[in-house]
């Protein structure tokens, strides 16, 4: 071990010192497939002496016959040979072990045994377990601390990740995302011109990544890592490598792979069929007064579903369909002495399961480094990619497929006598509105062009000092169209309408560094950077719509008769400046330091509060390093690791209601958005707070990590604690100012928790492999400084309490005499009462944020097979239904339809024990209350993420072919669920923040592939 | 060693020389105007009072929810079973239900309005002499709509003006300044129409250039000056007001054969003043045609009580009218056995929502006017009568009306304000100041059928926002705490 390290840091400082030593030995050193390794470092065992090999794997050394050399390489299994009487000595070097892989931190690298944070790093392996549109769907279960949620399972849809936990209440929770140094637009509000996203649920400009070409991403989790971030890197980093090229031949990748997904969750809601319905609809009219008989209501019901064209429409069942996924991905990769590159192409086509949902993405990329001398080194990579998305609406909209699927009535036929989509109930059923017909008819389409290029250049100044200057770019463009027809729907009043918007948002960065890496006294090993950095965003939208569309072919805004209300167009930026610094400091690989320090800079915030400073400090200590444990011999890496520091959180939002634009939040403004009569007006639109400045947040982080049993199993165990402080919230003003709120830094909140991850090779032989590993998550969210509490939504935060623990009426059930829905009239549980007004909202023990979740894997290889399994859980939470009180609303809209649950379990006889109440129609009795714990279902789940089998072709067959390697492979995601709650009826995945709210349910997913190396 | 020192050296002065300095970061908003900067000119005053119109027509004050809310509680206006906005207030189910918030939208959009004309009168710009009539009118407008403003929050919070002998009951806070630390108390009912009385008559001596009927005029603010004194009872200065507006000659009543078009196509001869709805600034599906129409959110119908006062053969307010048949059959028929829906605001097709609004027309003016001369001193009763059968004639040409007097005639005067005003925002305020009962016959729901004057759900509830943030604010009665 020691040794190792020792000839690592030869590696370094790339000094030979050479000694006199009797002879010379030279060879080549190689991989397992012959191609040269550049840079392996060759030491006498027992002595300081060695070199490292050149570009082309050769080295030579002056050594004594009885001398052992040792070779060590990044990723490959060090080797000790005897020299003996050879002179050449040529070795395949061979394996990886874990222990030394380097990982990408911020602006540098380390070894993974020099960290004094917590990271994780997820390679392009555990990447391609799980098939999907965005990298970031893979990385849920596979590290601790994480947790990924696909909020919407629509193709290309957003994924929601939060790091150790939620450490804001209004700024952004989601990470910052850093793609080969350069920070990425990423959340789906900053390019929102319409409601196309669904709030952010439905899109996700990290779609535009191709996953195949990552080579592994790290996530950085605490202050140590973080802090170098500065006041971004509140919320965690994840750091996205892309490939590169290896010297040696071209090597071509194909990959092609297809699926088949249907909704992974059993039990979702049926939609009513007609009998159902018409019994429902006739009961209803009478229980509520409005006809003496069901056959006086018969009459009214057959003159709104008149006989001759009544259907019996299964919406859910027309408006779904079985999903297909396509992708085909072309890679070439190699390198020579000056120039290695890694091209590649892409094309993914998906089809949702909703009929005519999908996503379509070209796009390549081109890796390029080279060589200009030897301290100069230029690169490239450059990426372009194109989709385009086809979505649906979401939530309690009346175009929301999961919602209309059950409250259309099903005696409205698909379609009309003439063959049209059926619009006929345009005048008392929901605007006439027919889901299947908007699905095909009308256009919710997103196209996205992104380019993203880094460029850098670095120069060695003198040995281990190193100036690189990196420039890089993220240009994205997306446009919105949006079309209803002008027959039934949305657009029926208007003859039609069409909406286009286009954002565009242009991000560059400049990032210069210096970095020095020195090792003193053989004994103590220095790693110093320093940087500066300049970035700016851009963001311009226009948005702008049309009504009246006469023929319904044409749904183009150039068609439109008239233009529409408002165009929108707004045009923003920010702009980040930035000095940061980060030491490194070991001593003979035992005893680790580190120190990171930023000033930030940020347009985001007041003249006088634009600048803040950000640090952290960590220190780790090797124990098993230490002689007093030389002679535990099943332990083979034993390390402590300590870090502290404070980061902060920049990411203010825009204020969608009041219009107000995130990066100015601190002004106090006049806006002009308004008009009048044709003329154009001003209103006050902020209120402005010149101190408005970042979250910041304080970060202690407490790991150890362990590897032992020969290296069979490893583990780590962390505690964390994220004290979250200067919390940034609508600070509520009376509302005779003029203004709902002014935005301050106020509010404290703490998350603390344990992470565990285990892995360990139970059973390891030559031909047969067995894996087992477990991740798991606890974690504890507090709000510990409030001044008032606030009521959001289901939720209250106050105080002392669970930022997502739910503020809501305590539902009692059904009265069996009366049919009555009951509440508890206060937290005591004592009483009940079938009027909301006389029962209070209380807390009830139940959050959203789990107890703890985490994750299962079993994998396993005979020869050329190999089975990867994987199971992810959460436990005790609660989620909430959010459409619940309109689709279960005992007969409060009228005469909307509802589902099979609701009619099968609804109140009718006296005495009846039932879950839902009596239905009439036109009911106000408000037992449909929404924040009441009716619509409240536990969300404890456990799902079998992924069982994948893969079997390589023998080498001696395709070698025939030519080929290098073959590998066919079959995935199955999603194919088992339990949920602890046999009441809930939408897929426990699916909320972020305990809130369901009618998306496309998830996936489960049957993909084939075959990945062929020529 | 000297060389790696110099080295570094040299790395860090390429840091800080590449470096963008304090300039970089100060980036200025391009579609907004910090607040130093603004109302340093009359353009900018014009574009300020354009944005205090602009308030004004949102959905939440004259563009729907300010013209629908005082209908529905009154009897001839009903919700129908699907009914969702404003259900809570029309059925006097108490305090709101979280998704509907009608009452904090008035509250917060009409503070809005206030805030930005107190910006526009607090300025302390001072134009060249040319420029001084300009500026003075734009100041007037701003002084009318922060009187109008505190007179719809005070009609639609606070109990009417008669509640108390001397209007000492609890109204809403007068706002003249910004202060954003302010958590004022609520004024009295006759603080608040001291303050509304003193802007109108600032209004009227500011406002000397003649403007359009979609901006304030001297004469809109005297023809709403008179509508607050006949709410106060003083009914001699309601009725000299009145006078002035009609004697000023700019505003004659349509005839019966346009009466329905002075709603679709706005800019009658007899509109004083009412909210322009063009075709971009109109608010599409939540304009107030919308919320009675079959083809919007169809929420309320006209109650049998409103078609017992007009008969559609004679009187063209009659025909303000659709038929629906989905409203077929069961105690949803109408006076034909058909259901109905009000048309007053008809507004259709790719031209939805873009019928103008009335805050006050002549006709209201005249119904002032009349009511005024019965209701004071000394009754003028051949003057009201006048005025009542220029409104009543003009709608029903064909009928010829018998005289009437004392009582009668008043009561005629009353029943013609339903008939003329019907969903132009009126009704619980008239039930209200003339301390009437509710009576619903074409009653939606058991329990909002009879409602006895006083009756503390004939206004509404203080937002629970303000209440949150506002400590010194008091909720008003039934509404909880």
């Amino acid at each position: 071990m020691k040794k190792q390290l020792l000839s690592f840091l030869i590696l370094l400082i790339t000094a030979t010192v050479l000694y006199g030593q009797g002879r010379t030995v030279s060879g080549t050193i190689t991989d397992e497939e012959g191609a040269p390794l550049p840079g392996v470092t060759v030491t006498i065992k027992g002595t300081t002496t060695g070199t490292v090999t050149d570009i082309d794997g050769n080295y030579n050394i002056s050594v004594n016959d009885g001398d052992i050399l040792v070779f060590n390489f990044v990723g490959f299994d060090s080797q000790e040979m005897a020299v003996g009487s050879r002179s050449v000595l040529d070795v395949a070097m061979s394996g990886a072990t874990e222990l030394s892989e380097v990982i990408i931190v911020g602006y540098g690298s380390q070894r993974q045994e020099d960290l004094t944070g917590a990271i994780k790093v997820v390679s392009a392996e555990k990447l391609a377990e799980v098939p999907t549109t965005s990298f970031q769907d893979a990385l849920q279960g596979n590290a601790p601390g994480i947790q990924v949620v696909a909020r919407d399972g629509a193709p290309g849809a957003g994924i929601n990740i939060r790091v150790r936990g939620i450490g804001s209440i209004n700024a952004s929770n989601e990470p910052l995302y850093v793609i080969d140094g350069l920070p990425i637009t990423s959340s789906a509000a900053d390019v929102d011109a319409t409601d196309f996203d669904n709030g952010g649920r439905s899109a996700n400009p990290l779609s535009a990544l191709n996953p195949n070409d990552i080579e592994n991403i790290v996530i950085l989790k605490d202050a140590a890592s973080t802090a170098i971030y500065g006041s971004r890197g509140a919320n965690g980093v994840i750091l996205i490598t892309t490939k590169t090229g290896k010297k040696g031949p071209a090597k071509i990748n194909f990959q092609s792979s297809f699926g088949f997904s249907d909704f992974a969750f059993n039990n979702l809601l049926e939609p009513l069929n007609e009998a159902q319905y018409r019994q429902l609809y006739l009961e209803g009219k009478v229980a509520a007064g409005d006809f003496a008989t069901q056959a006086e209501a018969q009459v009214l019901y057959d003159s709104q579903f008149p006989i001759e064209t009544r259907g019996d429409t299964d919406w859910l069942d027309e408006m779904t369909q079985t999903g297909k996924t396509q992708q085909y991905d072309l890679s070439v990769s190699g390198g020579s002495d000056n120039l290695t590159y890694y091209i590649s192409g892409s094309y993914l086509n998906q089809e949702g399961t909703v009929v005519n949902n999908k996503f379509d993405r070209y796009s390549s990329r081109i890796n390029l480094s080279g060589r200009v001398s030897d301290k100069l080194t230029i690169s490239n990579n450059l990426n372009l990619s194109f989709s385009n998305q086809r979505g649906i609406t979401d939530g309690t909209r009346w175009q929301a497929p999961f919602y209309l699927a059950y409250l259309m009535s099903p005696a409205v036929p698909v379609f009309d006598e003439l063959g049209r989509y059926y619009g006929d109930h345009a005048s008392f059923f929901m605007g006439g509105n027919n889901p299947v017909g908007h699905l095909n008819e009308d256009k919710r389409e997103r196209e996205q062009t992104r380019i993203i290029d880094n460029l850098s250049a670095s120069y060695e100044i003198m040995d281990g000092l190193t100036f690189k200057s990196a420039w890089s770019f993220d240009l994205l463009q997306v446009t919105d169209y949006l079309f209803a027809n002008g027959r039934y729907g949305d657009g029926r009043n208007v003859g039609g309408s069409a909406q286009e918007a286009t954002t565009g948002v242009t991000n560059w960065q400049g990032t210069q560094t210096l970095t020095y890496s020195t090792t003193l006294s053989n004994q103590h090993n220095l790693d110093v950077l320093l940087g500066y950095e300049a970035q700016e965003v851009k963001t311009r939208q226009v948005d702008t719509g049309y009504e009246g569309f006469s023929h319904p072919e044409l749904k183009l805004l150039s068609v439109g008769a008239n233009p529409q209300a408002e165009t929108f167009r707004s045009r923003t930026a920010y702009a980040f400046n930035s000095y940061f610094s980060r030491v490194n400091y070991d001593f003979e690989g035992k005893y680790f330091g580190s120190v990171s320090l930023r000033r930030d800079g940020s347009s985001r915030f007041g003249p006088d509060s634009r600048w803040g400073t950000f640090w952290s400090v960590g220190g780790g200590w090797t124990i098993s390093n230490e002689n007093f444990m030389q002679g535990v011999s099943f332990i083979d890496n034993l390390k402590l690791r300590v870090s502290y520091g404070v980061t902060g959180n920049a990411n203010i939002p825009n204020n969608t209601t009041t219009n107000e634009d995130g990066n100015f939040r601190w002004a106090e403004l006049w806006g002009f958005t308004p008009d009048y009569d044709g003329e154009p007006g001003a209103i006050p639109l902020t209120v402005g707070n010149s101190s408005l400045t970042w979250e910041t947040q304080e970060n202690l982080n407490v790991g150890l990590d362990f590897y032992g049993f020969n290296n069979r199993v490893n583990g780590t165990v962390e505690y964390f604690k994220r004290i979250s402080s200067d919390l940034l919230l609508e600070d509520p003003l009376s509302s005779t100012t003029g203004f709902p709120a002014v935005f301050d830094n106020v509010g404290d909140m703490e998350n603390s928790g344990v992470e565990i991850g285990i892995s360990a090779d139970v059973i390891s032989n030559n031909d047969f492999l067995l894996t087992v590993g477990w991740n798991q998550t606890f974690i504890t969210n507090e709000i510990t400084k409030l001044d008032e509490p606030i009521v959001d939504g289901s939720f209250r935060r106050e105080e002392g309490r669970d930022f997502q623990e739910f503020y809501v009426y305590g539902w009692a059930g059904v009265d069996p005499a009366t049919g009555d829905g009951l509440f508890y009239t206060d937290e005591t549980k004592s009483e009940t009462t079938n009027d909301k007004n006389e029962a209070i909202r209380f807390y009830d023990g139940k959050s959203a944020t789990p107890d703890h979740f985490g994750s299962f894997t079993l994998s396993a290889s005979y020869k050329a097979f190999s089975l990867t399994t994987q199971f992810n859980y959460q436990f005790g939470n609660y989620v909430r239904d959010a459409p619940g009180w309109v689709i279960h609303g005992d007969g409060r809209f009228t005469p909307r339809s509802t589902s099979t649950w609701a009619f099968e379990n609804r109140w009718t006889t006296p005495g009846q024990e039932s879950i839902f109440p009596r239905h009439f129609w036109g009911n106000r009795q408000e037992w449909n209350e929404r924040h009441s714990t009716r619509y409240l279902f536990e969300g404890d789940y456990i799902r079998l993420r992924t069982v994948r089998l893969a079997y390589d072709l023998p080498t001696s067959f395709i070698s025939k072919a030519k080929l290098r390697s073959v590998q066919i492979s079959t995935t199955f995601n999603n194919f088992w669920t339990w949920v602890k709650d046999d009441n809930l009826h939408f897929d426990p995945e699916q909320t972020i923040n305990g809130i369901y709210n009618t998306v496309t349910p998830i996936s489960k997913t049957a993909t084939f592939a075959i990945n062929i190396g020529f | 060693m000297k060389h790696l020192i110099k080295n570094i050296l040299a790395g860090c002065l390429f840091l800080i020389i590449s470096s963008c300095g304090e300039d970089f970061l100060d980036i200025q908003p391009q579609d907004s105007i910090s607040n130093s900067q603004f109302l340093q000119t009359l353009d900018d005053f014009e574009a300020a009072i354009v944005g205090g119109y602009s308030q004004m027509s949102l959905a939440d004050w004259y563009g729907r929810y300010f013209l629908l809310i005082p209908d529905i509680m009154g009897e001839d206006i009903k919700a129908n079973a699907s009914a969702n906005r404003g259900a809570a207030w029309a059925l006097f189910l108490g305090a709101p239900t979280t998704t509907q918030n009608e009452n904090r939208e008035f509250w917060q959009e009409i503070y809005q309005a206030i805030n930005l004309t107190n910006s526009i009168i607090n300025s302390d710009f001072t134009p060249i002499a040319s420029q001084q009539a300009a500026l003075n009118q734009v100041v007037g407008e701003a002084y009318a709509i922060r009187a109008l403003a505190h007179f719809d929050l005070v009609r639609l919070f606070a109990q009417t003006y008669s509640f108390t002998a001397d209007a000492s009951h609890i109204g809403v806070p007068i706002v003249t300044e910004f202060d954003v630390d302010s958590r004022p108390t609520r004024n009295t009912v006759a603080e608040v129409y001291a303050q509304v009385i003193a802007d109108f008559q600032q209004a009227i001596t500011l406002m000397t250039i003649g403007g359009s009927n979609t901006t304030f005029t001297r004469e809109a603010a005297q023809a709403l000056l008179a509508r607050v004194y006949l709410y106060m009872g003083d009914y001699n200065n309601a009725e000299t007001l009145a006078t002035d507006v009609i004697n000023s000659g700019n505003y004659t009543l349509v005839d019966s054969a346009n009466y329905a078009d002075q709603f679709l196509v706005g800019d009658s001869p007899e509109a004083i003043l009412e909210i322009a709805m063009t075709a971009t600034d109109n608010r599409g599906s939540d304009h107030i045609g919308g919320m009675y129409k079959e083809t919007g959110y169809g929420d309320y119908l006209p109650a049998q009580d409103l078609f017992n006062l007009l008969d559609s053969l004679t009187d063209v307010r009659g025909t303000l009218f659709l038929r629906d048949s989905n409203l077929d059959g069961g105690i949803y028929a109408g006076v034909d056995g058909f259901g109905r829906r009000v048309n007053k605001w008809p507004s259709a097709g790719s031209a939805i929502a873009t019928d103008n609004v009335s805050v006050i027309r002549l006709s209201e003016v005249h119904l002032i006017r009349a009511e005024a001369r019965m209701r004071k001193g000394t009754p003028d009763e051949a003057g009201a009568l006048a005025d009542l059968n220029l409104i009543r004639e003009r709608s029903a040409p064909s009928v010829t009306f018998g005289a009437l007097a004392g009582t009668a005639l008043l009561d005629e005067i009353m029943l013609e304000r339903r008939r003329e005003l019907f969903a132009e925002g009126h009704r619980i305020f008239d039930i209200a100041r003339t301390g009437s009962d509710l009576i619903r016959t074409d009653c939606p729901a058991p329990g909002s059928c009879t409602r006895t004057y006083p009756e503390d759900r004939f206004i509404l509830a203080i937002p629970q926002v303000e209440l949150d943030s506002n400590p010194n604010m008091v909720q008003n009665a039934s509404y909880g705490s």
